[in-house]
C-alpha cells in the first residue's frame, strides 16, 4: 500500500523534491506526521492539502494509489 | 452543458508564453460561433516589478496539471451556469518561464451580447486567481527569485 505525495511551488524549493512515496500510511494525519518529520522545514510554510485533486479539510482514510498534494498559496495570472 | 462540453476537452496549460498567434487563433477558432455577438479578452502579463531594488525580469510558471484541469473545468462549468448569453469560456496559462512584457494568461468569453461577456471575463479571471493551482516564482536581475502569492 503506497501513496504518492507531490509537493508544489516553495514546497518543492524547500524540500528539495518534487515526488516522494510513501508506504503504510493509513491516513491523512499519519501521512502528515512522517512529512513533518522527513522536511520538518515544511510547518514553517502555509499549505493546504489535495487528495486526489480535491482540496481537503481535516482527516481523510488512504488507500493504494492516492495521489496527496501539498499546496502553497495559489498565484495564477 | 453542450457549450462546456465543446470547450473542455483541451488543455488549459502551454508551454512559455502566450503569443500573439496564439491570441490571433483564439480569434479565429471564434469565427465558428456565429451566435455570438462578441468577444471578451483578459491578457494578464508578466509586471516588470521592483522590489528591494531589484527588477522582476521573468516570471518562472508551475502547475498541478491534473487539478489545473479539474479547477479549470469547474470556473468553466459555474460561469456557463451564472451567465445564461455567454457560449464559450477558454483558458490558457503558461507554464515555464515567461518574460517580462509577456503574456502569461489568456482568458476569451463571447456571449450573445457584450455585457455578460465582458462580466464573465472579469469574473473568470477572479476565478482563476483564486482557484487555479499555480504558482509563480519570481526571477529578478541579480538572478535570485522570490516565491510570490495572490493577494
Amino acid at each position: 500500500m503506497e501513496v504518492k505525495v507531490l509537493f508544489f511551488g516553495v514546497l518543492a524549493e524547500v524540500t528539495g523534491t518534487a515526488v516522494k512515496h510513501y508506504s503504510d500510511v493509513g491516513l491523512i494525519s499519519d501521512l502528515k506526521h512522517r512529512i513533518s518529520d522527513d522536511f520538518p522545514e515544511v510547518v514553517h510554510y502555509n499549505f493546504r492539502i489535495a487528495l486526489n485533486n480535491q482540496i481537503i479539510e481535516g482527516d481523510a482514510n488512504l488507500k493504494a494509489g492516492d495521489e496527496v498534494a501539498y499546496l502553497p498559496p495559489f498565484a495564477g495570472g | 452543458m453542450i457549450e462546456s462540453d465543446k470547450y473542455m476537452n483541451y488543455n488549459y496549460l502551454i508551454e512559455g508564453p502566450v503569443t500573439s498567434g496564439i491570441v490571433a487563433s483564439l480569434i479565429e477558432k471564434m469565427a465558428a460561433e456565429k451566435h455570438s455577438g462578441g468577444h471578451s479578452y483578459f491578457l494578464g502579463q508578466v509586471r516588470s516589478d521592483v522590489i528591494d531594488g531589484k527588477t522582476v525580469v521573468a516570471i518562472d510558471y508551475s502547475a498541478y496539471e491534473g487539478m489545473v484541469k479539474v479547477q479549470a473545468d469547474r470556473i468553466v462549468t459555474s460561469i456557463l451556469a451564472e451567465f445564461q448569453d455567454v457560449r464559450t469560456v477558454r483558458i490558457l496559462h503558461s507554464t515555464g518561464i515567461v518574460k517580462a512584457g509577456e503574456i502569461s494568461l489568456a482568458v476569451m468569453v463571447s456571449a450573445g451580447h457584450r455585457k455578460q461577456a465582458i462580466d464573465a471575463c472579469a469574473k473568470t479571471v477572479e476565478l482563476i486567481k483564486e482557484l487555479l493551482p499555480v504558482w509563480k516564482k519570481e526571477i529578478f536581475d541579480d538572478n535570485s527569485h522570490a516565491w510570490r502569492e495572490n493577494q
